[in-house]
């Protein structure tokens, strides 16, 4: 088990925002964690990153307890796409994703591996040839896939994204889910916070959806079409249908 | 990797100039100096040079390596490029310490000039104050610094304005020419105790460069990095605020270095903290030394502030600068 959240709860001052959080996550799963506005799901990818402490429940990683772990360590292990990251830093594309690097080369300069992991998470991301070009240049699209290659080069067991996909283009969306789930696919496991269903259906393994301050529906995507429950949740107005490949997909009536 | 080799010269570019400063600058002056004379040690021309000028080159040099240093530590750590060493409320707490006790007329305390007392007590006040206000359950945040900051920095003001103005015509005189800011020779003791807490601190401060970098992403970003953020913001605070106040005690605040050197080199050579912070060292105390240079002889005998020159020289290059870039 790579991860386990056991009763886990958090309380912001008075404002409880999660309570009772049970769920696992395996290797090589492509989890997308879902909910409306205000359910909890920037706050339980933080809590899972390290960045805040559950005031209730355990969070383990790798069967340790997440309080166990070094900042160090877990940065070798975990690595947190932030919702928003800061677009005008005067660096290249290629300074930012060396930045992946750090948890492995706490020294002064980065070592011909640091470059070459870099390297190959450019070319995995297909931003390998806007390297050399300032952040502030590029556009969103770019840089969503420069940050991406970023955490990839910091070589995660698990990749935490808010949202990694809201201000894409729909191409853009679709390769972005696309590279995740190649991540997925050699064994990474991926959560990723994510507004909309039918990407979701597409390409996760697994929906995890928060409602309540909990975990309200926890299904394998196979399972989506049958059972459709679960889209109550987010509103009166949805409906499951099947494409005429089979793949379940959600309409709004 | 030809980018390493172009951050490489700059560093070492910068560090020569900063040693060809140490060098020449002391030449300049409004009394010529013999320097047959001053080889054999005759007086004058000997304690002009070595008492004076010297000193004064070596305050120079260092205050603008210790101001531009901070300018870009904060810039970093704040995320904000109009940042200065100024930024979160130090100075403004040194200075209200040295102008009370400009006011209350303290010439010596603790063996040390009155003035420097008074700003070093307002500076730690501040310092203590300001991550007092921006803890909040032991979790220091940079909106939490930059809040507290701008408030002392608002209240140090106008406590400043309050005590001009109720004091008489001499102490009031005094306290503006401080409040522009400007260098004197000292005397060698106070002058190699600073040398040695700027060293230090810069060590402490460029040893980081990685996290700053880290840190100028994102406090979140810095943190699944691996990057521990409050001891570090913590760290940076100090040390910027350190590197500040001991300066401003010397010097008075001085405009401008702080803001214009980091922000030249992070345009012209890189915004890798790595090559900006060493640069900015150098070249801030380059920039320093020679506006004071030039300020001993513009209006010779007369001395103009070096404040005031690097407002004249700093302003509208900046303006030019930002007109050029966009």
């Amino acid at each position: 088990m790579l991860l386990q959240a056991h009763d886990v709860g958090w309380q912001l001052g008075e404002v409880r925002i999660l309570q009772r959080v049970n769920f696992t996550v395996e290797p090589g799963e492509f989890v997308a964690l879902m909910g409306r506005n205000g359910a909890g799901k920037s706050s339980l990818l933080d809590l899972i990153a390290g960045l805040r402490r559950p005031t209730d429940g355990a969070l383990s990683f790798d069967d340790r307890p997440l309080e166990y772990w070094s900042a160090d360590d877990l940065a070798r292990s975990i690595s947190h796409l932030p919702q928003m990251v800061r677009a005008d830093v005067a660096i290249s594309a290629e300074e930012l994703v060396l930045m992946g690097r750090y948890p492995h080369a706490m020294g002064w300069s980065e070592s011909d591996d640091d470059r070459q992991a870099a390297r190959l998470a450019m070319t995995r991301c297909g931003c390998f040839e806007f390297r050399d070009r300032r952040l502030s240049s590029l556009s969103g699209g770019e840089r969503q896939r420069v940050l991406l290659a970023a955490c990839l080069a910091q070589e995660p067991r698990l990749l935490l994204l808010d949202e990694p996909a809201t201000f894409l283009d729909i191409d853009q969306q679709l390769q972005c889910f696309t590279m995740l789930r190649e991540e997925a696919a050699r064994g990474v496991a991926c959560i990723a916070v994510t507004h909309d269903l039918n990407l979701a259906l597409t390409f996760c393994s697994r929906l995890v959806v928060l409602a309540g301050k909990t975990v309200a529906a926890d299904i394998p995507v196979t399972t989506a079409a049958e059972d459709t429950t679960w889209l109550s949740l987010f509103s009166p107005r949805l409906v499951v249908s099947r494409t005429p490949s089979g793949h379940p997909w959600v309409s709004y009536a | 990797m030809s980018r390493d080799r172009f951050a490489r010269r700059w560093i070492i570019g910068s560090a020569l100039a900063f040693v060809c400063a140490a060098v020449l600058l002391p030449l300049a002056g409004p009394a010529p100096l013999d320097m047959g004379r001053v080889w054999a040690g005759e007086e004058p021309d000997w304690s002009i040079l070595v008492h004076l000028r010297v000193t004064r080159t070596l305050l120079g040099l260092f205050g603008g390596a210790a101001l531009a240093l901070a300018g870009s530590l904060f810039q970093s750590m704040l995320r904000d490029a109009l940042a200065t060493p100024y930024t979160l409320g130090v100075s403004t707490g040194a200075s209200l310490g040295a102008v009370v006790s400009i006011a209350l007329g303290w010439h010596v305390v603790a063996g040390m000039p009155g003035i420097w007392a008074g700003a070093f007590i307002g500076a730690a006040a501040v310092m203590v104050l300001i991550v007092l206000a921006a803890a909040r359950q032991r979790h220091v945040s940079v909106m939490g610094l930059l809040l507290a900051g701008i408030a002392t920095n608002s209240v140090c003001a106008a406590l400043i304005l309050l005590i001009h103005g109720l004091s008489g015509m001499a102490n009031s005189f005094a306290i503006s020419r401080w409040l522009i800011g400007s260098l004197d020779s000292i005397e060698q003791p106070a002058l190699l105790a600073y040398i040695a807490t700027v060293v230090l601190m810069a060590v402490v401060i460029i040893r980081q460069a990685r996290q700053w970098n880290l840190l100028s992403v994102g406090d979140s970003w810095a943190a699944t990095r691996g990057a521990r953020v409050t001891p570090l913001l913590v760290a940076g605070y100090t040390s910027g605020s350190i590197l500040t106040a001991a300066t401003v005690a010397l010097t008075g605040p001085i405009g401008f270095i702080g803001l214009v050197v980091p922000h030249v080199v992070r345009t012209r050579v890189s915004a890798d903290d790595r090559v900006l912070m060493p640069c900015s060292f150098f070249l801030g105390g380059v920039l320093l030394a020679s506006c004071d240079a030039i300020g001993r002889v513009i209006l010779a005998p007369a001395d103009v502030p070096a404040g005031a020159i690097t407002a004249l020289i700093g302003g509208p290059y900046l303006v030019w600068l930002v007109r050029h870039r966009i």
